[in-house]
């Protein structure tokens, strides 16, 4: 085990840098609280780790063409801890490329049954991609099996969200913009005949990175065209509100939470010449859902903010950055939800691609993927930082 | 050392590069190229130039029993020379962008057998080599050629420095080769190929020379995961094809490439014509060139490099890059076999995206068309260079350039 000591940085100068923002600045204080390095879970350079998806106590990580690695980091079934995971399960997926992952609870059977895997196959960003939905059968988490496919044409599967209670899976599409499934019953074979709608924010708009489904509606976060949120009736899906809104950057993830979303912006290609996607920005959203832009946090020395989550008990902001010496998890205060204060970070060389808050025995923990050329999984304890 | 031994080095020195002692024939050669060059198509609107020594190299090329066996290596030194890469714009590969990358120390190791079997099959010529070197796939190394910057399409037009092992069969006019290696490319100017990957990917080549001078060929090679050295990237469908002509005073070459990675994902053509006068002491050239280039993801600390490892397979765009290439090299000095050759050469470039992405060349060079020009010379001894990329005995026979 080893202990990090957070050390001061200077960044309020780079603030202002926010072009197109609100133009308020967030003056961090000066950091005074402390980020525990728990384990480091070593990933065969195979690409290497995606993302993680953490529930029950167990850590599922989506390592590309080694598959799915599902860890035991409090749930008990092998007697795993965060600083002592144990490998419970293990399987590749077809055609490999495992990014994202959900594990499918599902309330109206009790079963906790499949799991879902998003290939991400190559693409050009901005115009094109492929790549499926894989089923994953985890009924006995120690062989998981695949037992079903969902497949489009033209385009390929990003970042999922669930509705279970209505047993709907939506998955970002990338420029296929947003697709919703229904998933409930016996999930087998070809299930892309399960596809309820799809919608697109317009040719050379779509580009869609990832969903997040909060007090009824989707929100959606568009690399193109910014954050929309849609109405969703049982998985029938229309525009509400938002949608270009983002134009200096390219847009990344987001999470929704507090009555606000926060999106990360995306920077390994400028939009607008000489702004990186070093963005955290804030959305309120009023009443109807629909969101505004009332504050900004950027980051210097980063070219992406590439993942964005928020603590289960709505307290801390988590996100992850990538491309620059300041790459690696940075957590922010949400006393004030509108306006984030920064309290610690945790710097990575290589960069961390995602990040997932996990509570486990009473303690928060971060998780998160470190970029190749060693690829690992990073697990700190944050739990100093809940307060 | 004794004193013998550096006898015979000098008299090497001194005799041109070659040297017969009983059944064994040595040819050497060892190069240099001071080079400035400036240009305007530079990542964030700028100009840069910049002085460097490219292209350093050490050749030695031993044949033993009759020229039954040979052993051809190459030392690129531009490890030290270029670390960063030699600035030219729409050049890429291996982790660099719009400078070409420094090729590796060990440049090519092989060991020959131009023909195994001698007379014993009549016309029906058979041959083999292995060790670190060319894959029989596609045109010679742009190094061999007149140009001195490399030409977009190097990645698209050549695979080298990987571990091979080829055999040929050469029967009148035409020769078939193939091959196995490993797909990875260098990672750093110091690696060596992974040889647990040796065999992951094949090419084959059939070449057909009609008459003196005159060569086609048609090539294929399928390469795995050449981006990633563990084997988890894409693979390429490459395949190539060209003439070329070289008799007396003239040289010319025209090719096509075109490589298929990811099942077709993403798609690179490449069309290339050049050719080379030697009169009067001046060497005059040019090359028009239309080549695609994958843009990749840039680091934060130099808008030159790549990510590698390679996170993703995704890329950013196709950019195709229409390049007209004139110069002239002039035969200054000689003293036995050491040359001084200076040259001057100039391209003006093109550069549009092809299809959608998010890269953009107007914002990533402040413009869409630009120029490039070299000043230097080339600084020689040894041996004329050799063609590089071929080790048939037919083509072994006629490795001297004009």
């Amino acid at each position: 085990m080893m202990r990090a000591w957070v050390s001061s940085l200077a960044i309020g100068s780079s603030l202002a840098a926010c072009s197109g923002d609100t133009g308020k600045v967030t003056q961090p204080p000066p950091p005074v609280t402390d980020v525990v390095l728990v384990d480091t879970i070593p990933v065969a350079p195979n690409y290497g780790i995606h993302d993680q998806y953490l529930r029950d106590g167990l850590d599922i990580v989506c390592a590309w063409n080694t598959g799915i690695l599902i860890y035991d980091v409090g749930n008990g079934i092998k007697g795993g801890s965060p600083s002592n995971p144990v490998l419970v399960g293990s399987t590749t997926t077809v055609g490999g490329e495992a990014h994202n992952t959900w594990w499918f609870h599902n309330p109206v059977t009790n079963e906790k049954r499949y799991l879902f895997v998003g290939q991400e196959g190559p693409g050009t960003i901005g115009s094109s991609s492929v790549g499926d939905i894989h089923v994953l059968d985890v009924s006995d988490l120690t062989k998981p099996t695949e037992v079903g496919t969902f497949h489009r044409n033209g385009s390929g599967t990003h970042n999922f969200w669930m509705d279970e209670p209505n047993q709907i899976l939506y998955a970002a599409y990338y420029n296929g913009g947003v697709v919703s499934i229904d998933v409930s019953g016996t999930l087998s074979g070809d299930i892309s005949s399960r596809m309820i709608d799809t919608i697109t924010f317009g040719a050379g708009d779509t580009y869609t990175w990832g969903v997040h489904l909060y007090n009824g509606s989707l929100y959606a976060m568009d690399m193109l065209s910014g954050i929309w949120q849609l109405h969703d009736s049982l998985g029938t899906l229309s525009i509400a509100a938002g949608g270009n809104n983002e134009t200096e950057r390219y847009g990344s993830d987001l999470w929704v939470a507090n009555g606000y979303a926060y999106t990360g912006t995306w920077g390994f290609a400028q939009r607008v010449s000489g702004v990186f996607g070093n963005a955290l920005k804030v959305w309120q959203l009023g009443a109807g859902g629909a969101p505004t832009l009332v504050d900004s946090i950027i980051t210097p020395n980063i070219l992406t903010v590439s993942d964005v989550g928020v603590s289960d008990d709505n307290k801390l902001l988590m996100f992850s950055t990538e491309g620059g010496p300041n790459s690696g998890f940075w957590f922010y205060g949400l006393a004030d939800p509108a306006h984030p204060t920064f309290r610690a970070n945790y710097l990575v060389g290589s960069g961390i691609h995602t990040a997932k808050f996990a509570r486990i025995n009473g303690k928060l923990y971060a998780f998160g993927a470190r970029d190749p050329g060693n690829p690992a999984q990073v697990i700190l304890d944050v739990s100093a930082l809940d307060q | 050392m004794t004193g013998r031994p550096l006898l015979v080095l000098a008299l090497l020195l001194l005799d041109g590069g070659a040297a017969a002692a009983q059944r064994l024939r040595v040819d050497w050669r060892v190069q240099a190229i001071p080079a400035l060059t400036e240009t305007d198509v530079v990542p964030g609107n700028r100009s840069l130039g910049e002085l460097r020594v490219v292209q350093p190299l050490a050749m030695l090329d031993v044949a033993a029993l009759g020229d039954r066996v040979r052993f051809m290596s190459a030392v690129d030194f531009e490890k030290y020379t270029i670390a960063h890469g030699e600035l030219a714009p729409g050049d890429w590969g291996e982790g660099f962008e719009d400078r070409r990358h420094p090729h590796t120390l060990v440049h090519q190791l092989m060991l020959i057998g131009p023909d195994l079997f001698g007379p014993l099959l009549g016309p029906v010529h058979v041959f083999a080599a292995a060790g670190k070197g060319f894959v029989p796939f596609g045109t010679d190394d742009p190094m061999s050629r007149p140009a001195v910057r490399y030409p977009v399409n190097h990645h698209l037009g050549q695979i080298l420095e990987r571990a091979v092992g080829l055999a040929g069969v050469r029967a009148g006019p035409l020769t078939l080769e193939a091959a196995l290696f490993n797909g990875d490319e260098p990672v750093s100017p110091g690696s060596w190929p992974d040889m647990s990957r040796f065999g992951d990917s094949w090419a084959t080549r059939l070449t057909l020379r009609p008459v003196s001078g005159l060569e086609a060929q048609v090539s294929y090679a399928f390469v795995h995961s050449p981006e990633n050295r563990p084997g988890a990237g894409p693979d390429d469908a490459k395949t190539s094809a060209s003439a070329r002509w070289e008799r007396g005073p003239w040289y010319g070459l025209v090719e096509w490439a075109h490589t298929r990675t990811a099942g077709g994902a993403f798609v690179l053509h490449s069309a290339l014509a050049e050719g080379a006068l030697a009169v009067a002491g001046h060497r005059p050239y040019v090359r028009i060139e239309r080549s695609d280039r994958p843009e990749e993801e840039r680091l934060f600390d130099s808008p030159f490099r790549t990510r590698r490892p390679l996170l993703e397979n995704s890329i950013l765009a196709i950019t195709r890059w229409t390049t007209v290439t004139a110069g002239d090299a002039v035969n200054a000095w000689r003293y036995r076999s050491l040359t001084l050759t200076p040259f001057v050469e100039g391209s003006y470039l093109g550069i549009a995206r092809v299809g959608g992405g998010v890269f953009d060349p107007q914002g990533q060079y402040g413009r869409t068309r630009g120029f490039a020009i070299t000043a230097g010379a080339r600084l020689a001894a040894g041996m004329r260079m050799p063609r590089m990329g071929r080790y048939d005995e037919g083509s072994m026979r006629e490795m001297r350039m004009p």
